[in-house]
C-alpha cells in the first residue's frame, strides 16, 4: 500500500480552512454592513 | 411600420462598417496587433525543437481571439459617444435586429483580419494553406461566427459597466474555449495533411456552438439594453 | 422556491428587525456534520489498498464538485426566473449561490491536484472534468467581477442573470471540447447500475459526505443571502442605488 497519507491530511486541512475562512468572511462583511446600517440610521 | 428585421439588421451593419471604413482605426490597429503578434510568437519557441508549422494553428487562433476582442469592444463603444445607442433604441427596430446588425459588422471585422492574418501565418511559418484553403475557410468562418455571437453580447454588457473594456476579455474568454479548441485542433489536422473527414467531429461541435449561441445571445441581447 | 419566497417578507420589515447573526444554529450544525464526516473518513473508514490513504481525498473532492455544479445550476435557474419575475430576491439568491459555488470550486481545484499527485504521479492533468471545473471557476469568477463593476441594482441583476444562464449553457460545450481532447479520470463508480463497487463502509462515508457538504452549501448560502439583504437594506437607507 502506498504511503501517501500526507496528501490527504493536507487536503482535509485546506478544505476545512477554506470553508471556515469563507464563513468568517461572510460574518466580517456582515458586521461592517451592520455597523454602517446603524451609523446611517443614527444620523437620520 | 417597422422595417423588416433582417433589413434593419443589414442597415445597422452597414452603418457600423461605414463608420469603420471611414476611420479605419479599429481595423488597422487590430490588424497591426495581429501581424506583430504572429511575429513575436515565432520567437517564443525554439525553432530547432518545434517546427514552425506545428505552432501555426495555435498562434493563428490565439491571435484571432485577441484581435477579435479589440473590434468587439469598439462595436458598442462607438454607440456610447453622444449616446448614439438611444437613437438606435428609439428606432422602430426589433432589439434582436440590432444584435444581428452589430454581430454582422463584427463578423466582417473578424473575417477581414483572418483574410490578412492567415496568409501572413502561412508566409512567416512556412506552411502551405493553398491546398486546404476551402476547408480552412470553412473552419475560420464557423469559428468567427461563434466568437462574434458571444462577443457581441458581452461587448454590449461590458461597455455599460465601470470596468468597460477590461471586463470584455474576462467575460468572453471562457466562452471562447469551445470555439478555439475545435478550430485550432481542426486547423492542425488539416495543415498536417489529414483528410477533412478526420475533422468532422470538430466541425460539428463548432456548428452546434454557433447555432446555440447565436440563437441564445440574440434572445438575451434585449435584456442587456433595457433602460 | 419562487412563489413561496416571493410571498414572504419585504425588504423594510427585515431592515427593522435587524440582521440575523451569521454563526447561528444552522451553520454550526452544518459545520458539525462536515467535521463528523471528516472524522469518520479519517478514523473509521478503511483505506483503499491500491491508492493508499490519498484515496480519502475523494470524500471531500467529489461532494465539493457536486455542490459546485448544484450551486451554478441554481445561479442559472435563479437568473432565468429573475428575467421573468423581476424580483430582486432572486438576484440576491443567484449572487449568493455563485459566490458559495466559487468557494466550493476552489476546494475542488485544490484537492484535485493533491489527489492526482500521489495517484497519477502528476499535479495537474488536462482531464475533461478537472478542466471543466477550472473553466467554471473562470466563468463564475468573471460573474462576480461583473457584479462588482455595476452600481445599479436592477441593471446588475439583469446582466448577471444573462451571464449566469449562458454559463450553464456553456458547460456541455466545454465538456465536449475537452473530452474530445482527451480524458483520464476514473469512471463513476457509485452510480453504476447494479451493485455499487465500493465497500459498504466507504459508501456510507461517501453518502454522508454528500449530505453534509450539501447541508454546508445551504447554510453558507443562507448566511450569504442575509449579507446581500443587509447590503441592499444599506443601499436603500443611504438613498444610493448600490
Amino acid at each position: 500500500m502506498p504511503e501517501n497519507a500526507g496528501y490527504y491530511h493536507a487536503a482535509y486541512a485546506l478544505t476545512a480552512t477554506i470553508y471556515a475562512a469563507y464563513a468568517i468572511s461572510i460574518w466580517w462583511r456582515g458586521r461592517r454592513v451592520r455597523e454602517r446600517l446603524k451609523g446611517t440610521s443614527a444620523r437620520d | 411600420m417597422a422595417l423588416s428585421a433582417l433589413n434593419a439588421a443589414w442597415l445597422i451593419a452597414r452603418k457600423d462598417l461605414t463608420i469603420e471604413f471611414r476611420t479605419r482605426t479599429a481595423f488597422l490597429s487590430a490588424l497591426v496587433f495581429a501581424l506583430m503578434a504572429i511575429v513575436i510568437f515565432y520567437f517564443s519557441w525554439d525553432p530547432t525543437a518545434i517546427p514552425a508549422g506545428d505552432l501555426a494553428p495555435g498562434v493563428m487562433w490565439v491571435i484571432f481571439t485577441f484581435s477579435g476582442l479589440l473590434g468587439l469592444h469598439r462595436s458598442f463603444g462607438i454607440e456610447q459617444q453622444d449616446r448614439a445607442i438611444d437613437g438606435l433604441l428609439g428606432a422602430p427596430v426589433a432589439r434582436e435586429a440590432i444584435y444581428l446588425g452589430k454581430a454582422l459588422a463584427n463578423l466582417v471585422f473578424v473575417v477581414g483580419i483572418q483574410m490578412v492574418a492567415i496568409p501572413a501565418v502561412a508566409l512567416f511559418y512556412n506552411v502551405s494553406v493553398i491546398s486546404v484553403a476551402p476547408a480552412l475557410a470553412a473552419i475560420a468562418l464557423l469559428a468567427a461566427v461563434g466568437l462574434v455571437a458571444v462577443g457581441t453580447l458581452f461587448g454590449s454588457m461590458a461597455v455599460n459597466t465601470r470596468l468597460a473594456e477590461l471586463l470584455l476579455p474576462v467575460l468572453s474568454l471562457p466562452f471562447f474555449v469551445p470555439v478555439v479548441v475545435p478550430a485550432a485542433q481542426a486547423t492542425a489536422k488539416l495543415l498536417n495533411g489529414r483528410p477533412i473527414a478526420e475533422v468532422d467531429g470538430w466541425l460539428r461541435l463548432l456548428g452546434a456552438f454557433d447555432i446555440v449561441f447565436v440563437t441564445v445571445c440574440m434572445l438575451a441581447f434585449p435584456y442587456t439594453i433595457e433602460e | 422556491m419562487t412563489s413561496s419566497v416571493a410571498a414572504r417578507d419585504s425588504l423594510e420589515s427585515r431592515t427593522q428587525s435587524g440582521i440575523a447573526p451569521v454563526f447561528d444554529w444552522f451553520l454550526v450544525a452544518a459545520g458539525a456534520a462536515v467535521i463528523g464526516t471528516l472524522v469518520r473518513a479519517m478514523a473509521f473508514t478503511p483505506v483503499e489498498l491500491r491508492q493508499g490513504p490519498a484515496q480519502k481525498i475523494f470524500y471531500v473532492h467529489a461532494p465539493s464538485a457536486w455542490v459546485a455544479f448544484l450551486a451554478f445550476g441554481l445561479v442559472a435557474v435563479a437568473g432565468l426566473l429573475y428575467l421573468w419575475l423581476r424580483d430582486l430576491r432572486l438576484d440576491r439568491f443567484a449572487e449568493s449561490s455563485a459566490e458559495v459555488g466559487v468557494v466550493f470550486t476552489t476546494v475542488v481545484l485544490i484537492t484535485g491536484p493533491l489527489w492526482g499527485r500521489p495517484v497519477w504521479g502528476t499535479w495537474w492533468t488536462w482531464d475533461a472534468r478537472l478542466t471543466l471545473t477550472l473553466f467554471l471557476w473562470f466563468v463564475y469568477a468573471g460573474y462576480l467581477v461583473l457584479r462588482g463593476a455595476i452600481d445599479n441594482q436592477e441593471q446588475r441583476a439583469r446582466y448577471s442573470a444573462v451571464l449566469g444562464a449562458l454559463g450553464a449553457l456553456l458547460i456541455p460545450f466545454i465538456h465536449l471540447s475537452v473530452y474530445m481532447f482527451r480524458t483520464l479520470h476514473p469512471q463513476p463508480i457509485v452510480m453504476k447500475p447494479g451493485a455499487p463497487s465500493l465497500p459498504n463502509e466507504m459508501l456510507v462515508t461517501l453518502l454522508m459526505a454528500f449530505a453534509s457538504f450539501t447541508l454546508l452549501y445551504v447554510a453558507l448560502l443562507r448566511a450569504r443571502y442575509r449579507l446581500s439583504e443587509a447590503r441592499s437594506a444599506l443601499a436603500h437607507q443611504e438613498g444610493g442605488d448600490a
